[in-house]
């Protein structure tokens, strides 16, 4: 017993220096963020003296990541509302109606899960470019839509096949039409799937960088992961400038993950375990 | 009651048309684009100009070569979360914790990745620093091009095992405990439990993690290139997806683009064959 105590912890010890590596990072970046150029230039790893916000507040304001910021958090929410509508509406129909063509339309939503972005981004610039969506918000979000709608019609119609037709059956007798039933019954027991999904969802638009640089050329429609790549180029030589710009991206999922962890980790393995 | 013979249609219109019009439809367009000419020649059908070009691109075979390299440090990729997560399944002390803290940086975006490695990994930043206090380096992380390509793989895999593992944790789940205990009871070492307990457990998770890594590899590098090295130094740090960015978005060759995108899918294809005869086998086991 004694010996594999021993071992346990022998293995705890590298275990921690690894999580001390997988959050460092992060901290120092923090740390970073908060010293001026000068105290930068002198010790890197030095406490920065104390909590200082002006890089931060500056490269909010005149850097123009708040600006991108909201470009940001507009483009997500609208993409994730619809995702999430267009989802559980398609999952609800495939699920639980019988109908012809439906096992068609299923494979056909499963055979677009293989087709990564990079593979069609050529023909959908064109595309986009042809309605005129270029460098609009309605076109990026609804690039957004599409990219992510096969894995949340797939996640959404495997949780509704959880739930046992008798319910809406009974839902049926009482009256409902099936518009009735999708409202009343399918979107509320759906909350705990349409809150996993809708947080991966919300995770993947954010952190998008790819598909917005190719949607979004001119400088302030810029998304927060666009308005970092540029703050790269731009604030090479002022490095705390640089860290409060990576810290203002990172700080939403930092909060996030820290409040629903939970729900982020059963996301993925439900995605994992179904798709 | 016409109206309610409708209505599955109606629900599954919006998401069908989307997925069939921006998807699949794009999908199609591309491979056929693929045939046609760039600049000059642009509509033109020029047969298998574009793929002979594309071969012919110094970049592009470097780009075939990464994905080599990939492939072969993918074991690596899949064992490190697979080690971790059986020893947190075994509940090493703070096994909480280090689930916790190893699955945080999955969540962030390649771009804040990217940019925080592009701070520590400076010819004059911090790593070298800590290397230059104990006598070694520095070295050119990210500006030799014989060191450039293992740097940013290094930077995914720290940033993406904490997916796999999470993942490795879900089929944990589902091991039978008492064959553990069995195989403990009769004093089998950890290696030994691992290889005649753990891995025939867990071999459909094992390889799941196994083609869902090889896709995130194949995908979801963009970011970090982009911001790490742009493809340099000397073109040493491409892969088919920023070939195909570059051509599209700053080349103007839209059709040998389209050509990189056809080789991309079908090594895809390779990859999500694979899985989808995986899911099959999951669907009937269970």
């Amino acid at each position: 017993m004694s010996r594999t105590r021993t071992s346990r912890w022998l293995v705890a010890v590298p275990m921690g220096l690894l999580a001390l590596a997988t959050i460092y990072p992060l901290l120092f970046t923090g740390n970073v963020a908060m010293k001026t150029r000068r105290e930068y230039v002198l010790d890197r790893f030095s406490l920065a003296p104390a909590a200082r916000w002006d890089n931060i507040v500056g490269a909010w304001t005149s850097v123009g990541m708040g600006r991108y910021f909201l470009n940001s958090v507009v483009v997500v929410t609208a993409a994730v509302v619809l995702l999430l509508l267009l989802g559980s509406m398609a999952g609800f129909a495939l699920s639980q109606i019988r109908f012809r063509g439906s096992s068609v339309l299923f494979l056909g939503c499963l055979a677009a899960l293989f087709i990564p972005f990079q593979v069609i981004m050529v023909p959908m610039a064109r595309v986009m470019a042809d309605l005129g969506l270029i460098d609009t918000y309605p076109g990026l979000v609804l690039v957004y839509v599409a990219q992510f709608l096969p894995f949340t019609v797939f996640l959404m119609t495997s949780f509704y096949r959880t739930i046992p037709p008798e319910i809406i059956d009974a839902a049926r007798i009482d009256g409902n039409s099936v518009y009735g039933v999708y409202r009343r019954i399918m979107l509320p027991m759906g909350t705990p799937a349409l809150l996993s999904v809708g947080i991966l969802n919300a995770l993947f638009c954010w952190n998008d960088v790819l598909i917005a640089l190719l949607m979004m050329p001119s400088a302030e429609h810029r998304t927060l992961m666009v308005g970092v790549t540029a703050l790269r180029g731009q604030y090479s030589a002022d490095i705390p400038t640089f860290a409060s710009g990576v810290l203002i991206a990172a700080a939403p999922v930092l909060l996030l993950y820290l409040f629903l962890q939970r729900q982020i980790a059963d996301g993925v393995t439900a995605g994992a375990t179904k798709g | 009651m016409r109206g309610e013979r409708l209505a599955p249609y109606v629900l599954v219109a919006p998401a069908i048309l989307i997925i069939v019009a921006l998807r699949l439809w794009p999908l199609a367009l591309g491979v056929n684009f693929s045939f046609t000419g760039d600049g000059d020649r642009d509509g033109a059908v020029v047969g298998l100009d574009n793929y002979i070009d594309l071969f012919r691109d110094p970049l592009f075979q470097t780009a075939l070569r990464n994905v080599g390299l990939l492939v072969l440090l993918l074991p690596i990729a899949v064992a490190i979360p697979g080690l971790l997560a059986t020893f947190i399944y075994l509940r090493v002390p703070g096994h909480r914790f280090f689930r916790s803290v190893y699955f945080f940086p999955a969540v962030l975006s390649p771009v804040i990745v990217g940019a925080i490695f592009n701070l520590l990994l400076a010819f004059d930043g911090p790593l070298n620093a800590v290397l230059g206090t104990v006598g070694l380096g520095p070295v050119d992380w990210l500006g030799d091009p014989d060191v450039a390509m293992f740097a940013v793989v290094g930077v995914h895999i720290w940033a993406t095992f904490g997916m796999a593992l999470v993942v490795f944790l879900a089929g944990f789940a589902t091991l039978d405990g008492a064959l553990l205990d069995a195989a403990r009871v009769d004093g089998a070492s950890l290696p030994q439990v691992i290889w005649h307990v753990i891995i025939p457990g867990l071999s459909r998770t094992i390889q799941f993690v196994f083609v869902t890594t090889m896709i995130g590899m194949l995908t979801s590098m963009f970011g970090l290139l982009y911001v790490m090295t742009s493809g340099g130094p000397e073109g040493s740090t491409y892969l088919p997806e920023y070939f195909i960015w570059i051509q599209q978005g700053q080349m103007n060759r839209p059709a040998l683009a389209s050509a990189a995108s056809t080789v991309l899918f079908v090594i895809m294809l390779v990859v999500g064959l694979l899985q989808l005869s995986l899911l099959r086998r999951a669907v009937k086991e269970s």
